[in-house]
C-alpha cells in the first residue's frame, strides 16, 4: 500500500518539472506498463508463454477506434467495451492454446499475433490496411479536451495502478497460490483440485483486458493507429520487459518496462535493427538474471561484496 | 474386523498403453477406514492403477467408483474435489513456495473463491488467505513440520517432502488417500516416524491405499494387502494370508529359478593376476545436501562381472552415474585403466572405454534401430577430430562395421529390424537395443542399470544370458540389478550397498548364500517369512521383495 502512495507521489512530483519530454515518456511507460502487467501475470505467475500480446495490445487499440467511429461510442465507453471484447476473444484463444505447451505454445501464441497483425494490415474497410486510422477523437472529461500529455498523464497512471493494485490482490489471493501452482506443476495442481484449464483461461482473460485497455488508451492519447506499433517486435519487447522485472514480480515488471522504455530511447539511432539489440538483451537476461535484472544484479553485488565482508572477518 | 461400507470400488479395470497392456482386469473394494497396501513387481502396474483411481489416467476398461460415484472418467480435480487425495513418487512439493504455501495450495480449490473477488481482495478472498494459514498451520503441526513452516519447500529433506506432500494431499480435505510410495529413499528413522503419522491418519478416519516396496514398511502398516503382477491382481487378503499365498511368492521369488544353474558362474580364479580397470576409493555424492553415496570404495578388475546390488534407493544408479561423470561426485580416487576420470566430461568417460547402459534403456525412440546405434558410435567418432564427423577415415567406418556386425551377430532380432523405430521396439528388444548402443563404441568396461527392469522372465534370462556372452567375449561388467539372485548367477564378485554405503562385498557364491544381503533388503522384517528351504532363498527373496522402480 505504502509503496502505491509513494508510486503516486512520486508521479505527481514528475509532473512539477514540467518537462514536456519527460512526461511523454511517463505516458509511454504507463501505456506500455498496462499489457506488461497482464502478461506478467500469465507468464510470471502462472508460467504460460505468450508470444502474441501485442496482438491484443492492438485490438484494444483498433477495437476502441473502431467502435468509437462506426457506433458511434464515448471515447471512455468505446476503450471498456473493446477491452471487454477482447478479453473474451482472449479467454477463448486461451481455451485453444493452452491445450498446448511449452514451445508449442510459444509457437501457436506467436502465429496469434502475426495472424493479428497481417488482419490489421489486410482488412482495409476496417482498420484502414498498412495507412490505419486518423482522426481518432481524444478522451474527454467535461468536454475539456485530454490532448496534452499532462492532460492524459493521469488517466493513463491512474489505469495503471488500478491494474497494478488488482494485480497484487490477485497474486496474494488463494488463486494466486493456484497460479503459482500451475506454474510449477501441472499434473499436483490437477491432484489438489486446482482446474488447470480454468486457471489458465481467467489469466489469459484478466491479461488480455489489461493489453486491451493499454491499447484502447493509446489510440486516443495518439490519435492515429498504424499496424507497425503491434507487430511481434512488441510482443517480444512486452516479454522482454517482463523477463528484466523478473517475471513473477509486479513492481519489478514495472522497473522493467522503465528500463526497456529507456533502453528503447537509447537505440532509437539504430531504427529497425533496435530488434537486434533487443534479442542480445533478452538472451543476456534470461541467461545471467533468470530472476530479473533488479534482483540479479542486486545479488551480483552481494556476490561481489561477500569477498570484502569475509575479510574483515 | 468388522466389514464397514465400501468407499471405493474397482470393477474390472484395465489400461493399454498402444498395446501394451498395463493393467488388465482388476478388481477390488477399499472399505471405509482400511489401511490398505499394493505391493507388486517393478513394472507391475502399480502406479499406473493409482493413476486410474486419482483421475489422473483415464481406464480404457472397467468402471471405479468413489462412494458410489462413477469416478473413471473425471478428471484429477473433480476427483479430488469428491474426496480423493494422493501423493506422487517424487513427492514434487512446489520448490518456489514456503513450506506453508503448498499445504495452503492443497485448501485453495475447496475454498472455492473467483477471479473478481480474488482481484478486488475484499470479503471472502481477504479471509480466505489467513483462514488457509490456519489450517495448513493445524496440518503441519499434526505431521511434524512446525519448525519448517516457513522455510522453501525445496531446502526440506526427502523425509520431510513425503511428509509435506500427505498435508498437502490432506489440506484438499480428502478421506481416501493414495499414496505412491510414501517411504521411497527415506532412512529407516524417517520411514519409522512416517508409519506413526499415517497410523495417526488412519486411527482419525481417513481410508489410506498406498503403493509401497518397502516389504518392512508394509508389513508395519498394512491391514491388507493387494498384490499386482504384470497388470494383474493375483492376491487380496490379509497380510499373513498374502505372503504365503504361494501365487506371490511365484511371482517375487520363483520366477528365476533356472537361471543359477544354467549359467555357470565363471572361475573366480581362472587367468593369472588380472588388471584392475575400475579403482574407486571414497566416492561422495550430495544432492541438495542430501547424501545419496558416502564413502564407496570398489575394483572391478578385467573380464569379471561385478554385481551392484542393494535396496530401492540405495545408491546403486547414483554410483553408475558418478562413474559416467553425469553426476557430480567427491572422491578420493576415481580411476579407469590407472587414469583418473573424476575431472573430465561424460563424452570423455565414454572414449576412454566406460560404456553405461541406462536405467529405463533411454533409447531415442524417433530414430530407427540403425540410427540408435549409430549414435553410440558419436563418441568414438568425435575423438578421430570434427572433420571425422563429416568424413570418417576408412579405419573409422571399418572399425564401425565390425561394431556392427558384433553387435548384430550377438543381438540378431536388432539386423531385421534395423529400420525400424525404436520407439515402437518391445521392452525387451529395447533392452538389447539399448545394450548395443553401448558397445558400438567399443568399451572395455560395460555399466548396465538395471537391465531387467519391467522385462517377462524368459526376456530376463536371455539379456542375462547375452551378458554371460559379453563376458566370455572378454568385456568387463558392472552390473546393477533389482533381481539380485539373477545379478548375482552371473557375477563373479558383488557389492551391497545399503543407505548410500557398501555394507558387503564378497565372491558372488558367498553373498548368494549370505544372511547379511536379507537384512540389506528386507531390514528388521524378515521374522515370519517362510523359511529358506535353499541356499539361494534369501538372497532371491531380497531380490524381489526389495526390487524398486523409480
Amino acid at each position: 500500500m505504502l509503496r502505491f502512495l509513494i508510486l503516486a507521489l512520486a508521479l505527481a512530483g514528475s509532473l512539477l518539472l514540467n518537462s514536456g519530454y519527460f512526461t511523454n515518456l511517463l505516458v509511454i511507460i504507463g501505456l506500455h506498463t498496462l499489457p506488461a502487467i497482464g502478461l506478467a501475470l500469465l507468464m510470471g505467475y502462472t508460467g504460460q508463454i505468450s508470444l502474441g500480446h501485442a496482438a491484443f495490445y492492438g485490438l484494444g487499440a483498433y477495437g476502441a477506434a473502431i467502435l468509437g467511429r462506426r457506433l458511434g461510442l464515448d471515447p471512455w465507453l468505446d476503450i471498456l467495451v473493446a477491452s471487454v471484447i477482447v478479453a473474451v476473444i482472449a479467454r477463448w484463444i486461451g481455451a485453444l492454446v493452452f491445450r498446448l505447451r511449452g514451445h508449442h505454445l510459444a509457437m501457436a501464441t506467436l502465429a496469434f499475433g502475426i495472424i493479428v497483425h497481417i488482419g490489421l494490415v489486410e482488412l482495409r474497410d476496417l482498420t484502414g490496411g498498412p495507412n490505419g486510422l486518423t482522426g481518432i477523437p481524444p478522451l474527454s472529461i467535461f468536454g475539456h479536451k485530454l490532448t496534452s500529455d499532462f492532460a492524459i498523464f493521469p488517466v493513463v497512471w491512474g489505469a495503471c495502478l488500478l491494474m497494478m493494485a488488482l494485480a497484487q490482490n490477485l497474486v496474494g489471493s488463494p488463486l494466486g497460490l493456484s497460479m503459482r501452482a500451475i506454474a510449477e506443476n501441472e499434473r499436483v495442481a490437477a491432484s489438489v483440485g486446482t482446474d488447470v484449464a480454468a486457471v489458465k483461461r481467467h489469466i489469459m482473460m484478466l491479461s488480455g483486458f489489461m493489453a486491451a485497455l493499454g491499447g484502447g488508451l493509446y489510440a486516443h492519447y495518439i490519435g492515429y493507429l498504424s499496424p507497425g506499433p503491434f507487430d511481434v517486435g512488441f510482443s517480444i519487447r512486452l516479454l522482454l520487459m517482463v523477463a528484466v522485472g523478473g517475471f513473477a514480480n509486479i513492481w519489478g515488471v514495472l522497473f522493467g518496462v522503465v528500463f526497456i522504455t529507456l533502453i528503447g530511447e537509447l537505440l532509437k539511432p539504430l531504427g529497425s535493427y533496435d530488434v537486434i539489440a533487443y534479442g542480445a538483451l533478452l538472451i543476456i537476461v534470461i541467461i545471467f538474471f533468470p530472476r530479473g535484472l533488479l534482483e540479479g544484479l542486486g545479488g551480483l553485488l552481494a556476490h561481489l561484496k561477500s569477498p570484502l565482508l569475509r575479510g574483515a572477518k | 474386523m468388522i466389514p464397514a461400507a465400501p468407499v471405493l470400488e474397482v470393477e474390472h479395470v484395465g489400461v493399454k498403453f498402444g498395446g501394451l497392456s498395463a493393467v488388465s482386469d482388476v478388481s477390488f473394494t477399499v472399505r471405509r477406514g482400511e489401511l490398505l497396501a499394493l505391493i507388486g513387481p517393478n513394472g507391475a502396474g502399480k502406479t499406473t492403477l493409482l493413476n486410474t483411481m486419482a483421475g489422473a489416467l483415464a481406464p480404457t476398461a472397467g468402471r471405479i467408483r468413489f462412494q458410489d460415484e462413477p469416478i473413471e472418467n473425471l478428471p484429477a480435480h473433480r476427483v479430488n474435489a469428491l474426496g480423493i487425495g494422493r501423493t506422487f513418487q517424487a513427492a514434487e512439493p512446489f520448490r518456489h513456495m514456503s513450506v506453508r504455501e503448498n499445504v495452503m495450495a492443497g485448501g485453495v480449490a475447496a475454498a472455492k473463491i473467483g477471479l473478481l473477488p480474488s482481484l478486488i481482495g475484499w470479503g471472502r478472498a481477504h479471509g480466505a488467505m489467513s483462514e488457509l494459514a490456519r489450517k495448513a498451520d493445524e496440518l503441519l503441526a499434526q505431521i511434524g513440520l512446525t519448525a519448517r513452516t516457513d522455510d522453501p519447500a525445496s531446502v526440506l529433506t526427502a523425509g520431510q517432502r513425503r511428509l509435506l506432500a500427505i498435508a498437502r494431499a490432506l489440506a484438499t480435505g480428502a478421506e481416501l488417500l493414495l499414496l505412491d510410495e510414501p517411504g521411497a529413499g527415506l532412512s529407516e528413522a524417517e520411514k519409522q516416524t512416517l508409519v506413526a503419522i499415517i497410523r495417526s491418519l488412519s486411527a482419525a478416519g481417513k481410508t489410506v491405499l498406498f503403493v509401497e516396496h518397502d516389504m518392512g514398511f508394509v508389513g508395519q502398516l498394512s491391514q491388507r494387502i493387494i498384490v499386482l503382477d504384470h497388470g494383474i491382481l493375483i492376491a487380496d487378503g490379509r497380510p499373513d494370508a498374502v505372503r504365503s499365498d504361494p501365487k506371490v511368492i511365484e511371482a517375487y521369488l520363483g520366477r528365476r529359478r533356472a537361471t543359477p544353474a544354467t549359467l555357470t558362474p565363471a572361475p573366480a580364479s581362472s587367468a593369472a593376476p588380472r588388471q584392475t580397470l575400475l579403482r574407486v576409493r571414497n566416492l561422495a555424492v550430495e544432492y541438495g545436501g542430501q547424501r545419496a553415496l558416502d564413502n564407496v570404495s570398489l575394483d572391478v578388475k578385467e573380464g569379471e562381472i561385478v554385481a551392484l546390488i542393494g535396496a530401492n534407493g540405495a545408491g546403486k544408479s547414483t554410483l553408475l552415474k558418478a562413474l559416467a561423470r553425469t553426476e557430480s561426485s567427491r572422491a578420493e580416487e576415481m580411476s579407469f585403466l590407472g587414469e583418473s576420470i573424476a575431472a573430465i566430461g561424460p563424452d570423455q568417460v565414454v572414449m576412454r572405454g566406460l560404456g553405461l547402459v541406462p536405467e529405463g534403456r533411454a533409447i531415442f525412440a524417433s530414430l530407427n534401430v540403425l540410427d540408435n546405434l549409430m549414435a553410440g558410435r558419436y563418441a568414438a567418432r568425435r575423438m578421430a577430430g570434427i572433420a571425422s564427423l563429416l568424413r570418417p577415415s576408412k579405419n573409422e567406418v571399418l572399425a564401425t562395421q565390425e561394431r556392427l556386425q558384433a553387435v548384430y551377430e550377438l543381438f540378431p532380432i536388432l539386423m531385421e529390424r534395423r529400420d525400424q523405430l525404436a520407439g515402437t521396439l518391445s521392452g525387451g528388444q529395447g533392452q538389447m537395443l539399448a545394450i548395443a548402443r553401448a558397445l558400438m563404441a567399443a568399451p572395455r568396461l560395460l555399466m548396465l542399470d538395471e537391465p531387467s527392469l519391467g522385462l517377462a522372465p524368459q526376456v530376463v534370462e536371455e539379456i542375462m544370458s547375452c551378458l554371460d556372452r559379453l563376458r566370455s567375449q572378454g568385456l568387463t561388467i558392472l552390473l546393477v540389478e533389482q533381481n539380485a539372485t539373477a545379478a548375482l548367477g552371473i557375477a563373479d564378485r558383488g557389492y551391497v550397498l545399503a543407505n548410500g554405503r557398501v555394507v558387503k562385498s564378497g565372491s558372488a557364491r558367498e553373498l548368494r548364500s549370505d544372511p547379511a544381503i536379507t537384512s540389506a533388503y528386507l531390514g528388521a522384517t524378515n521374522a515370519g517369512e517362510p523359511a529358506a528351504n535353499e541356499p539361494v532363498a534369501p538372497a532371491r527373496r531380497a531380490a524381489a521383495l526389495g526390487s524398486g522402480a523409480s
